[in-house]
């Protein structure tokens, strides 16, 4: 998995949202050790202050916890995933609503389209297979 | 730190000079042997046996005179751009950032400067005796020095001993002023923002303008008068004694100038450095 | 706990003020870049915290102790310049840096040298520019240094080399020293700092944390920087 830092929003805030997203797609199995931080700053190309600030914020969230000697596991708490993972999908579902309400569509019309598309990706997958 | 700045010195300076010396030392023996068997009796009657040989000899002797000129020259050269362009150019943010003490800079710079200037001498004594080798034999040698000795007792009743000290004391003290002297110079140069070398030089002149003045005044003021009464005297041992007495007062004014310039250079050195 | 304190720090050439009254505190453990245009006072400030330059007015401590014998031990400074001898191979360079810093670390300098494809009996008078950068680099970022003072790092390399730089630059320090970056190409390092020191004329116009200026500005270091220094 790549690493993407984009110029405006503080770095920190976008490691984490990266590694969550690596948590949550099972990049990183629930137990896993995670790399120490200057493997994953090197690796991230960014200061391994600002990675430490990260993790300590995913310890924070508890997707991260940290043993004292042997360094940092990704959480066995397979509720916290699970709840870190709605909770992004419930972010992208609001701000995708957004979107369509700028485009002037009301909400069965979303899901009719929503349901079209849905649809054909399954037919387009149909006939790959 | 000043012994391992010192190596870092000979070796800069090394690889420039033991190709020259080697050669010199070539040379040398290239022109003697050149005389040996084209011209035997170069020494008393100076001809060539044959025209071919007159030429090699020419030749050589060009080239002697050529590696005799460049050494002297580059001596002076590398005792000018050892401090400049080690110092005061880009390899100055090297040699400034090392974990060393100014002094050591400079010390290391002079020992190396005035060892070059020894083993350049010494160099020139060697290719000499060599190439004059065979016009005398080792007894005429030690012959004409004991002479020398005993004429010198005899006429001044003093061992010669003493002024042969004397001047060589003189002659490496002069010798570390002058090379202080252009370390003045050049750190007085990189005080200006501009046309440093011009700077530098423009200080070396006001140094030896400086320099002439007081040393004539000194030598006005003690010497003159008395001068005249032994010339005037004719007395070949108060002649002598004048002539100590200028050597050391020579010698210690050049010791007053070698504190002075030591100390001015690692002044500017430390305080007032301005690397461009 | 502070590397490296100035006090009203202040240095002119002739009628020139480069630096005024700079008052700036490191702590240990940081990556700071100090930024500014060209001609802002950015050399000078780390060429006087290196000792190369004597302050007009004011001081400058590193460590507690100001530039000297002690001091430069502890700094690894790369200059703008290239510096090196042009004569000298790289491993007769190698063998300068053992001799006169102890911190020096003559096997972590070998293997960048191989990762970077350089080899070392190469002679630096044989060497592209960026090469000889290169070069500089490795030898600074071997040393294991209390303070690093980058004077434009990545001027003159090739972009894959930027990135090898830079990597070497966040994993070669010790956990309590700090590294100084002076650059213009504030994009390239902008990822890898922690803290900002924005410098114009020789003032210090403002010191944050790059997440700080993210957060409240809502744009990148780099994007500020423009904004600020526009022409």
């Amino acid at each position: 998995m790549k690493w993407y830092i984009d110029s405006d929003r503080p770095i920190y805030k976008q490691l984490v949202e990266q590694i969550e997203l690596r948590i949550i797609s099972g990049f990183y199995a629930p137990g896993d050790k995670l790399e120490s931080v200057r493997e994953l700053a090197m690796d991230a190309g960014v200061n391994p202050n600002t990675m430490q600030k990260s993790l300590a914020e995913l310890e924070r969230m508890g997707l991260v916890f940290a043993q004292r000697t042997s360094g940092r596991f990704i959480t066995e708490d397979l509720k916290v995933i699970e709840e870190a993972k709605k909770t992004i999908a419930v972010q992208e579902i609001g701000a995708f609503l957004e979107k369509m309400k700028k485009l002037g569509l009301d909400k069965l019309e979303i899901l009719a389209l929503m349901e079209k598309v849905a649809e054909g990706e399954n037919q387009n997958d149909d006939i790959k297979r | 730190m000043l012994t391992k700045l010192l190596k870092n010195e000979i070796k800069a300076t090394g690889r420039i000079f033991l190709p020259l010396y080697g050669a010199l030392l070539i040379l040398t023996i290239v022109t003697k042997l050149a005389l040996t068997f084209g011209a035997p009796d170069f020494f008393s009657d100076n001809v060539a046996t044959n025209p071919f040989m007159e030429v090699v000899i020419g030749i050589s002797f060009t080239l002697y005179f050529i590696a005799v000129v460049a050494l002297s020259v580059m001596t002076l050269v590398m005792i000018i751009q050892r401090f400049y362009k080690n110092l005061f150019t880009d390899e100055g943010y090297l040699m400034f950032s090392l974990p060393v003490k100014t002094w050591e800079l400079v010390i290391s710079k002079l020992l190396v400067g005035l060892m070059w200037s020894a083993v350049c001498t010494l160099m020139f004594v060697v290719s000499f005796f060599i190439l004059s080798l065979g016009s005398f034999t080792m007894m005429d040698l030690t012959q004409g020095i004991s002479a020398a000795y005993t004429d010198y007792s005899n006429t001044f009743g003093a061992s010669l001993n003493v002024l042969i000290f004397e001047i060589i004391i003189f002659g490496i003290v002069s010798t570390v002023a002058s090379i202080l002297m252009i370390y003045v110079s050049i750190a007085i140069g990189q005080l200006f923002n501009q046309h440093r070398i011009v700077a530098s030089f423009g200080a070396y002149i006001v140094i030896t303008i400086a320099i002439q003045i007081i040393s004539s005044i000194v030598m006005a003021v003690f010497a003159i008068s008395n001068l005249d009464t032994v010339i005037s005297q004719g007395n070949d041992i108060q002649a002598m004694e004048m002539m100590h007495w200028i050597i050391n007062v020579s010698t210690f004014l050049n010791v007053i100038l070698c504190g002075a310039f030591y100390f001015a250079t690692q002044y500017i050195m430390k305080n007032r450095l301005n690397l461009e | 706990m502070t590397i490296l304190n100035a006090k009203n720090l202040t240095k002119t050439f002739g009628k020139k003020t480069a630096l005024a009254q700079i008052d700036l505190d490191i702590p240990r453990g940081r990556i700071i870049g100090l930024l500014g245009p060209n001609g802002s006072g950015k050399s000078t400030f780390i060429k006087l915290a290196t000792g190369l330059l004597v302050p007009t007015a004011g001081e400058i401590t590193i460590d507690g102790v100001a530039p000297g014998v002690d001091t430069k031990s502890k700094t690894s400074y790369l200059s703008e310049r290239t510096y090196l001898n042009g004569w000298m191979r790289v491993n007769e360079l190698l063998a300068f840096f053992e001799d006169f810093y102890q911190d020096f670390n003559r096997i972590k300098a070998e293997n960048m040298l191989k990762d970077l494809n350089i080899n070392p009996n190469d002679r630096l008078k044989t060497m592209s520019k960026g090469t000889k950068e290169k070069v500089q680099l490795i030898l600074v970022m071997s040393r294991s240094a209390e303070l690093y003072l980058l004077d434009e790092p990545i001027g003159g390399v090739d972009p894959a080399a930027r990135d090898y730089i830079l990597n070497t630059i966040i994993t070669n320090y010790k956990e309590d020293a700090s590294v100084i970056i002076s650059t213009h190409l504030i994009a390239d390092i902008e990822q890898i700092l922690d803290d900002i020191v924005f410098i114009s004329n020789g003032e210090i116009t403002l010191t944050s944390s790059v997440d700080e200026i993210r957060e409240t500005h809502n744009q990148s270091v780099d994007g500020l920087f423009r904004e600020v220094f526009k022409c």
